[in-house]
C-alpha cells in the first residue's frame, strides 16, 4: 500500500513530462517546442494550472517549463522547406545582425534570397526586408535583377564563385549604385538546410556565413 | 439469424470497397488540416487585431492616406481560403477603427501581372513591383502605398510581418513590423470595433473565466417602502438584509434563478423574516458583457413574516385599546403577520459583482390591511410595495 503512492506520484509527473516515455511516443517529443519560463509568468499565463508565488517568498526556485506541439506536423511541408521555415526569425536575424555591423547606415538595402522553391525564397527575403526595416535601415522592395546573358554565365559557376561575380556585374551595370547594399541569402547544396549569406557593397561581395 | 447479420454486412462492405484506404486517409488528413486551419485563422486575425491597434496608439501615417493591400500570404502549406479570411478580417478591421489612417483601395492593376517594355528589355513583374510601368499607365493616382502581410509557421508560434511600401521608383519600405504570438498562448478573440492590448484582452478574459461560475452568493442591501392607506396609519420603509445563492441555468447566463433569505429590524417597530425566490432572464442581449452592465428582468415572488408593533398596520381591522394597552405592557404579547408577494423588477449588473435592483410588488394577502395603501390599483393587481436594493455578488 506504501508502494502505491509513489508510483501514482511517478505516473501523474510521467503525464506532463515531454520527454519520450511512458506517455510521450519519440515522434510526439520531437513535435514539442519547449521554453522555461518562471514561476511567476507561468501563474500569470496560466492562472488554474500553475499556482502563484507564496506570499512570504520560497527557499527554492521554481520554474515552468511550456511546451506546445508545433504548428505545422511532420509531413505537412518538404523536410528541408520546414526546417528552414522553423528556425527562420534566428537565421534571418543572425544574419541581418552581422551585414547591419558591416554596412554604413546611410546604406540603402536590396534584399533577394536564392533558394530552390521560390515560396520559401520569397519568405526568407521578407524577413530579411522586414528586420532589416525594422532596424531602421533604409531597405527598398526592388529586387535587382541582371540581364539573361549574366545569368547563363553565373549559372554554370560554381557558387563561391558566381556570388562576387554577380555582384561586380550588378554595380557595373549600374543595377545597384553606390548607397545601395545588397543581401544574398542562399543554401549551396540542394540537401542543406544551413542558410548562407554574403553582402554586396560597391561592388564588392563579401560572405557573412 | 446468419441471413440479418449478412444483411447488415452487406451495406458496410459496400461503403468500404468505396472508400479506399488512400482516400480515407486522405479524407482524414484534409479534416485535420481544416482544424489546425481554424486554429491559425484565429492566431492570424489575434495578430491583426494587434497590427492594428498598434496603428490605433500610433498610426503610420499623419494624414489620412490610400493604400493599396498588395498581398497576403500564408503559411507555406495552407491554402487561399486561409487568405480570404485574413484579407476579410484585415478589411473590417481597417474599416471600423478608421484612426489607423488608412484607407483600403482598389487598384486590380496593382496586384495583376504587368507586361513593361523599355530600353532594358521587357519585364513581366506584378503591378506593384514596378511602379514606373504603373504611374505610366496612371494606374497610381489614388494609392502611393502598398501594404504587404506575410503570415508564417515557425515552430509553435505564427509570425506576422506587416511592411508598407512607397510606390516610388526605388519602391522603399516606409514602415516595418514583425509580430509573433506568444508560445501556446490561445487567440484573445478581440472585438473590432473596440480593440484592446493583449494584455487587457487577456486581463477580460481570465475575469470572463473567473465569472463563469455556476453559483454566486448575492447579498443585497435594500429597502421596501409603503404608501399608507390614510395618513393616521404610517408604516416606516423596512430596511432589509438579505443573503442567497444564485444560479445560472444557461452557460451564457441568460437565465439565472436565485434563493435569498432576508433579515429586518427596526428599533422597537418590527423584526422581519422573508423568504424569496426569483427567476431573471437577461435582456441587454443574449450573453453577459464583459465591457458593458447587463440588464435583467425579473418575476418572483416571497413569503414575508413581520414581528412587533408594525404588523398591527397589517391587519384588517384597526387594533383596539385594549389590545394596544396589552402590547405596550407586555412585549411577549407583541402582534406577527405573514403575507406573501409577487415581485416584477428590473436589476442592472456589472460583471456579476454588483447591481442595483428596482422592484415592485403586489401582496394580496394585505390588499385590506389597515394601514397598506396601493401604489397604483390595477383591479385585479395591485402595486402595495416599490424597493430598491444594492447586491454584491461573490
Amino acid at each position: 500500500m506504501k508502494a502505491a503512492a509513489p508510483i501514482a506520484l511517478l505516473l501523474a509527473a510521467c503525464a506532463y513530462d515531454p520527454a519520450p516515455g511512458i506517455t510521450m511516443s519519440k515522434a510526439a517529443s520531437r513535435n514539442l517546442e519547449c521554453n522555461r519560463i518562471s514561476q511567476a509568468e507561468a501563474h500569470q499565463r496560466y492562472p488554474g494550472r500553475v499556482p502563484d508565488l507564496p506570499p512570504r517568498g520560497s527557499y527554492s526556485n521554481i520554474d515552468a517549463l511550456v511546451c506546445s506541439t508545433k504548428i505545422s506536423q511532420p509531413g505537412d511541408r518538404p523536410a528541408r522547406d520546414d526546417v528552414v521555415l522553423t528556425s527562420m526569425r534566428e537565421s534571418v536575424g543572425e544574419i541581418t545582425r552581422l551585414a547591419n555591423a558591416l554596412v554604413p547606415r546611410t546604406a540603402v538595402w536590396h534584399v533577394d534570397t536564392f533558394y530552390p522553391e521560390q515560396l520559401v525564397a520569397q519568405k526568407l527575403s521578407v524577413a530579411a526586408r522586414t528586420d532589416l526595416a525594422e532596424r531602421g535601415h533604409k531597405v527598398s522592395d526592388r529586387v535587382p535583377v541582371l540581364a539573361p546573358g549574366d545569368i547563363a554565365v553565373l549559372a554554370r559557376l560554381e557558387p563561391k564563385k558566381a556570388y562576387p561575380l554577380a555582384c561586380a556585374r550588378y554595380f557595373k551595370e549600374k543595377v545597384l549604385t553606390d548607397p545601395d547594399a545588397f543581401l544574398g541569402m542562399m543554401i549551396m547544396d540542394a540537401r542543406e538546410t544551413d542558410l548562407h549569406a554574403g553582402i554586396c557593397v560597391r561592388g564588392e561581395w563579401k560572405w557573412l556565413k | 439469424m446468419k441471413v440479418w447479420a449478412l444483411l447488415f454486412l452487406i451495406p458496410s462492405f459496400a461503403l468500404a470497397a468505396e472508400l479506399d484506404p488512400k482516400e480515407s486517409q486522405r479524407e482524414q488528413l484534409e479534416k485535420l488540416r481544416t482544424e489546425v486551419a481554424g486554429q491559425i485563422q484565429l492566431q492570424a486575425y489575434d495578430l491583426l487585431d494587434e497590427l492594428v491597434f498598434g496603428w490605433i496608439q500610433q498610426a503610420p501615417f499623419a494624414l489620412q492616406t490610400n493604400v493599396v493591400l498588395a498581398d497576403v500570404s500564408v503559411p507555406v502549406g495552407f491554402s487561399s481560403g486561409l487568405q480570404a479570411l485574413i484579407e476579410n478580417h484585415f478589411n473590417t478591421l481597417l474599416i471600423k477603427n478608421p484612426q489607423t489612417h488608412l484607407t483600403l483601395t482598389h487598384c486590380p492593376e496593382c496586384t495583376s501581372l504587368v507586361v513593361h517594355s523599355g530600353s532594358k528589355g521587357t519585364i513581366v513583374a506584378r503591378g506593384f513591383d514596378q511602379p514606373e510601368a504603373l504611374a505610366t499607365a496612371g494606374k497610381i493616382s489614388g494609392s502611393k502605398h502598398a501594404l504587404f502581410l506575410d503570415f508564417e509557421v515557425e515552430g509553435s508560434s505564427l509570425v506576422l510581418r506587416a511592411r508598407i511600401t512607397s510606390l516610388e521608383a526605388d519602391l522603399p519600405i516606409v514602415y516595418a513590423r514583425t509580430l509573433s504570438t506568444l508560445n501556446t498562448s490561445a487567440a484573445m478573440l478581440r472585438d473590432p470595433e473596440h480593440l484592446k492590448s493583449a494584455e487587457d484582452a487577456r486581463k477580460e478574459y481570465l475575469d470572463a473565466l473567473e465569472g463563469r461560475g455556476i453559483f454566486l452568493v448575492p447579498i443585497r442591501l435594500g429597502v421596501r417602502v409603503f404608501t399608507p392607506r390614510n395618513q393616521s396609519i404610517v408604516i416606516t420603509p423596512f430596511v432589509w438584509l438579505s443573503v442567497g445563492i444564485e444560479a445560472s441555468l444557461t452557460q451564457a447566463r441568460a437565465w439565472t434563478a436565485s434563493f435569498s433569505a432576508g433579515f429586518s429590524w427596526a428599533p422597537e417597530l418590527h423584526v422581519g423574516w422573508e423568504a424569496q425566490a426569483r427567476i431573471a432572464r437577461l435582456i441587454s442581449g443574449s450573453t453577459v458583457s464583459l465591457t458593458r452592465p447587463d440588464l435583467y428582468a425579473f418575476f418572483g415572488g416571497a413569503v414575508v413574516n413581520v414581528y412587533g408593533r408594525e404588523a398591527l398596520a397589517f391587519r384588517r381591522n384597526i387594533p383596539t385599546i385594549e389590545e394596544l394597552t396589552i402590547i405596550f405592557r407586555d412585549r411577549a404579547s407583541e402582534p406577527s403577520f405573514t403575507y406573501g408577494t409577487i415581485q416584477l423588477g428590473a436589476e442592472l449588473r456589472v460583471k456579476n459583482r454588483v447591481s442595483v435592483i428596482l422592484f415592485i410588488e403586489s401582496a394580496p394577502g394585505i390588499n385590506d390591511a389597515e394601514g397598506v395603501g396601493k401604489f397604483l390599483d390595477l383591479g385585479i393587481l395591485s402595486i402595495h410595495t416599490i424597493g430598491v436594493e444594492a447586491s454584491f455578488c461573490f
